[in-house]
């Protein structure tokens, strides 16, 4: 398989700029983040399911961005809504109290 | 009429007995019927904590129905849930077009995963007792490229 350059800013092509910027970085170490969803195989991202969801809204019970969970753009969208439709129902805050 | 796959859940209010929960269901079940719609299944979560106060509630008991029917159908229902004062949440929910989606993607998962069984010249399916190989060191599977430096 040949290489893809470019392509993506998420994916290993970013993975590979952080790579460069390491020496600015001063050896701090960033593990390349996968998107659970991807990962685990996970192809129904349910509303009825909180424990699934709730690592996604933490504390401030805001939605966590990609750019910290490293989810990919597709299942970030379906994570939106199930946590929208939760929301409605009370299985997840709007806000923290 | 298209007949669709629904799913109602309705929270229902701490105060009401396990009685009026199940006249509940009965009343929606007969809302279902006059529609010509089926419920095909029925769940009851039970007492859950709410995630925040609805009218100065803090607990309810949740219903699940997975409903077939029409749209006309689920209009009725919600028109009807929303007047219910014992009800004090609820939300219906289209799925048969998600579920869909789901079912393919993990057929197509599954034909590729045989597929790439069979080319390194193993049996379709994982056999008991194998110990599953991680993504990484899959040399078929393209999604990774090559892995730099780990």
């Amino acid at each position: 398989m040949q290489k893809k350059s470019g392509g993506g800013g998420r994916g290993k092509g970013a993975a590979r700029g952080a790579d460069k910027a390491q020496g600015q970085r001063r050896g701090l170490f960033r593990r390349r983040k996968v998107c659970k969803f991807c990962a685990d195989k996970i192809d129904d991202i349910n509303y009825k399911d909180v424990k699934l969801l709730q690592p996604f809204v933490p504390e401030r019970a805001k939605v966590l961005p990609r750019r910290i969970s490293g989810t990919c753009a597709m299942h970030q969208r379906k994570l939106r809504t199930a946590i929208m439709r939760a929301r409605v129902l009370a299985l997840l805050p709007y806000t923290a109290e | 009429m298209s007949t669709r796959t629904y799913e109602l859940v309705y929270v229902v209010s701490p105060e009401t007995s396990d009685e009026q929960v199940t006249a509940l269901h009965d009343q929606v079940q007969s809302i279902v019927g006059r529609y010509n719609g089926t419920i095909e299944k029925t769940e009851n979560w039970g007492r859950r904590k709410l995630a925040y106060e609805i009218g100065h509630h803090k607990e309810g008991t949740y219903v699940l129905e997975v409903i077939l029917g029409t749209g006309e159908l689920m209009k009725e229902l919600d028109r009807r849930l929303k007047v219910l004062d014992e009800v004090i949440r609820h939300l219906v929910v289209r799925v048969d077009e998600e579920q869909r989606v789901v079912e393919r993607h993990r057929n197509e998962r599954q034909a590729t995963m045989r597929r790439r069984r069979v080319a390194r010249g193993l049996p379709p399916d994982i056999q008991e007792g194998e110990t599953p190989r991680s993504s990484t060191d899959d040399r078929d599977d393209d999604r990774f490229g090559e892995m730099g430096g780990v």
